[in-house]
């Protein structure tokens, strides 16, 4: 059950990060380092891909929120795509849609990195 | 009378027996000269003589354990009786005439003289004997005890062989008895296990007490010759007393030659045997410190100053690998290695050593788990660049700590020679690097289990805080029935509901979950419950709480942490409901016509910026009618899960309150549960469980 993976790609300057299977606080830490990772790299513009992510814990939003003020501060963002209406509904309670861009497809998300520069 | 008179009285009686005996021989001499011959068994009075002698010196004998010691006696013993010896023959001088087969004395002085130069002497004997035997019986075999016994016996009975022979005479049967006597001496004399375990410099001591002891009993033969004076002397006061004595010499004599031969063969091999004999006590003393791991940074040090010893190394140092974090990368042991102690030997030079190229002694040894010697620092491939070292080193070794199959450590030692370490060195530092890896490993899990311990303590300690925060007592409202559960999962998770009275009419329900868990979730809730408190009474409309609270909450909690609310206000006579939503899991209102989530938009508390939160939170209102229930949950009902993973969800939910809103709240609410624990599978649930349930009962 505590099946997860990251994988990381990159589409022009934005860095995508694939989320597959379980987020949760035990896995978190490994999102954690990822992100952390693209930032050292001084990378900015990062889409959480949420296609595969099949459960998202309380400790996973919460790495969502330990970066987003950083990059923001660096012109960048982090932006959500590809989740499964049941990962959707967990950033939807809790208010992630009015903090967080969250689109239905990837091509909507570098289109709107694109469109802000 | 008590004992001890009787055993002192013993010991003097003995004296006095040996004297008067002595002295009855003497007064028979005296006699003999001048009238001749009156008693044919003069000879075993003077031989008896020295049998209570025998038992006094025996009853203040204390047995002496160090050999050398008694070999020192025996050579001062050995000078006094040669100075004794040469004093009364040579200086005083006797007399004998041949007469008859028998010596005659020619004057009184040299009866006198010769009787106490026999009675000097054959104490002496004795005391020889005596002392013999302590070296001989030193860490006796089995016949070592009976062949020494075997040995006296046989000496006495060549004494008491020759009883009543004339001088210059000889018996066939002494004759033989004292050639049994001399094998003996040799099959005795080859016993000195006691050589091999002195130090070098206890050797040396040795083979110059030895060489004087035959030295001085060579003396002593040859003064006690049979044609000597002092011989004539012995021979006169007794034949078979001369045997004694010159049988006690030549015991001496070979014993000293022999002893003295074999320390100079052993000589060369006693520095080896010096060192081996350091390293057994090393080895002893790390054996010995496994058991004392509770101070880590002791047992390194002890680790590399006992390396110093065994080896005689110039420098040694140790190095730790830290058990790799799973959660991190699993790169390299190289990265988690660091000094842990060191000896004559500067951190920045052990850094060059490992640091300065890509194939260091370090990595040979972490690779091959094996380990590595280089027996000429200057030139070999893997340290010859490593010049300007502040330690001078010529070879080195490096060995790894391997404990339950797991890579603990490196152990260096250098020595300044080139090839100075030879393969027992290597054994031996391999021997202690396997001590010393027990004791390490020994010790993390000492620390381990103090550190389970600590966080045991620290989870009870927030699952008691948790159980605190929570409300005691329900609210007692006539026309409403309350019903609430909390199940903590078996970590201490966050969830946290309270009520409060605002006023006379108005009850504050709020219910929440923080994320996280342990003590800083209980922490969280504390705090929460705080705010609550102090606010609810401030702030009667659920939106400007919820305002408010996140801004109290915001400044102190950390980033990646957040807390879902649910505020609501009921109005106790109205029966009008104003609530808020911070995040939290949409609570249900079931009506008579409809079950439906109650979801007004809102963020979670803590979430970031204040003023994106006061813009989106919205507030919802609703009147409750008789029989209409409220169910506030948090996502521990919700995300329960079988084993697969599959979530109870919120349409199971929805289904449980529908099949059961008539029910009474507590039937609802054991509904809800049951429902849950049915679809898990009595699985122990992962995260905590809250639910109350709320029936309003008047129109």
């Amino acid at each position: 059950m505590t099946n997860f993976k990251i994988n990381f790609r990159e589409n022009s300057d934005v860095q995508i990060i694939d989320l597959k299977g379980y987020l949760d606080a035990h896995t978190a830490p490994e999102f954690e380092n990822a992100i952390q990772q693209i930032i050292n790299n001084k990378q900015y513009k990062i889409i959480v891909n949420c296609k595969n992510l099949s459960y998202i814990s309380s400790a996973g939003l919460g790495v969502f929120m330990a970066y987003i003020e950083e990059v923001r501060k660096n012109k960048g963002d982090i932006k959500i795509t590809n989740a499964s209406p049941k990962i959707y509904n967990v950033f939807d309670i809790l208010g992630f849609p009015m903090l967080y861009e969250i689109t239905k497809t990837e091509e909507d998300a570098l289109k709107k990195f694109s469109r802000r520069i | 009378m008590n004992f001890n008179f009787l055993h002192r009285f013993g010991k003097i009686f003995y004296l006095i027996t040996g004297f008067t005996l002595f002295l009855v021989g003497l007064i028979l001499d005296v006699i003999s000269k001048n009238v001749g011959p009156v008693f044919a068994q003069v000879d075993l009075i003077k031989i008896g003589a020295f049998v209570p002698f025998y038992f006094y010196i025996q009853s203040y004998w204390k047995r002496e354990s160090v050999p050398l010691k008694r070999l020192t006696a025996i050579l001062i013993l050995g000078t006094i009786v040669l100075g004794i010896s040469l004093l009364l023959t040579v200086a005083i001088g006797i007399e004998f005439e041949f007469k008859a087969s028998s010596l005659i004395p020619n004057n009184y002085s040299t009866i006198f003289i010769s009787n106490a130069l026999a009675v000097i002497i054959g104490v002496a004997a004795i005391l020889f004997i005596l002392l013999l035997r302590d070296i001989l019986i030193y860490k006796p075999r089995r016949y070592t005890k009976r062949n020494f016994i075997i040995l006296v016996l046989a000496l006495l009975a060549t004494t008491f062989s020759a009883i009543n022979l004339n001088p210059y005479e000889s018996r066939l049967v002494t004759t033989i008895l004292f050639g049994i006597f001399v094998l003996l001496i040799l099959i005795n004399s080859f016993r000195m296990p006691w050589i091999v375990f002195l130090k070098k410099r206890e050797k040396v001591l040795t083979i110059v007490f030895t060489f004087s002891t035959l030295v001085i009993f060579t003396a002593l033969i040859l003064i006690y010759q049979n044609n000597s004076a002092a011989g004539k002397s012995i021979l006169y006061f007794s034949h078979s007393l001369k045997y004694f004595i010159d049988g006690v010499f030549l015991l001496i004599l070979l014993y000293s030659l022999i002893a003295f031969l074999s320390t100079i063969f052993h000589l060369p091999t006693s520095d080896t045997f010096d060192r081996k004999m350091s390293e057994v006590a090393s080895l002893h003393n790390l054996s010995k410190l496994v058991t004392q791991v509770l101070d880590f940074n002791e047992l390194v040090e002890s680790v590399t100053s006992m390396t110093l010893q065994v080896c005689e190394a110039k420098s040694s140092w140790l190095e730790i690998i830290q058990p790799s974090d799973k959660l991190r990368n699993l790169k390299s042991e190289q990265s988690n290695i660091s000094v842990a102690a060191q000896k004559n030997i500067s951190v920045q030079d052990i850094n060059r050593i490992n640091l300065s190229s890509p194939i260091t002694l370090r990595s040979s040894v972490i690779n091959d788990r094996k380990p590595v010697m280089i027996d000429d620092f200057k030139s070999d491939s893997r340290t010859k660049h490593l010049n300007g070292l502040d330690t001078k080193i010529g070879s080195i070794l490096a060995v790894p700590l391997i404990a339950r199959n797991e890579l603990v450590g490196i152990l260096y030692a250098t020595m300044e020679a080139e090839y100075g370490f030879d393969r027992e060195d290597l054994e031996l530092i391999s021997a202690f690097a396997d001590q010393a890896a027990v004791a390490v490993d020994n010790s993390r899990l000492i620390e381990k289990s103090f550190e389970r311990e600590r966080l045991m303590r620290e989870m009870n300690l927030a699952q008691e805080m948790q159980k605190r925060l929570l409300p005691q007592t329900l609210p007692s409202i006539e026309h409403i029935e309350f019903e609430a559960f909390s199940s903590p999962a078996f970590e201490v998770g966050g969830d946290y509901y309270d009520f409060m009275m605002i006023d006379d009419k108005h009850l504050a329900i709020v219910i929440g979950d923080v994320s996280g868990k342990g003590v800083s979730a209980a922490f969280y809730m504390a705090e929460m419950k705080g705010i609550f408190q102090s606010l609810c009474k401030i702030y009667p409309s659920p939106k400007d709480f919820l305002i408010k609270a996140n801004q109290a909450i915001s400044s102190s909690i950390d980033k990646r942490t957040f807390i879902s609310l649910i505020y609501a206000v009921l109005n106790l006579e109205t029966g009008l409901l104003t609530s808020a939503r911070a995040g939290h899991c949409p609570f249900i209102l079931a009506k008579e016509s409809d079950v439906s989530f109650v979801r007004p938009n809102g963020i979670g508390l803590g979430m970031g910026n204040s003023e994106l939160f006061a813009k989106y939170i919205q507030e919802s209102q609703t009147h409750l009618n008789s029989g209409d229930t409220l169910i506030f949950y948090t996502d521990g009902i919700t995300e329960a899960h079988t084993k697969e993973g599959d979530e109870f969800g919120y349409s199971r939910l929805l289904d449980a309150i529908k099949n059961n809103r008539n029910k009474s709240a507590i039937d609802i609410r054991d509904a809800i549960i049951s429902s849950v624990n049915e679809y898990m599978q009595n699985q122990p649930p992962h995260d905590d469980l809250t639910l109350i349930i709320l029936k309003w009962l008047r129109n």
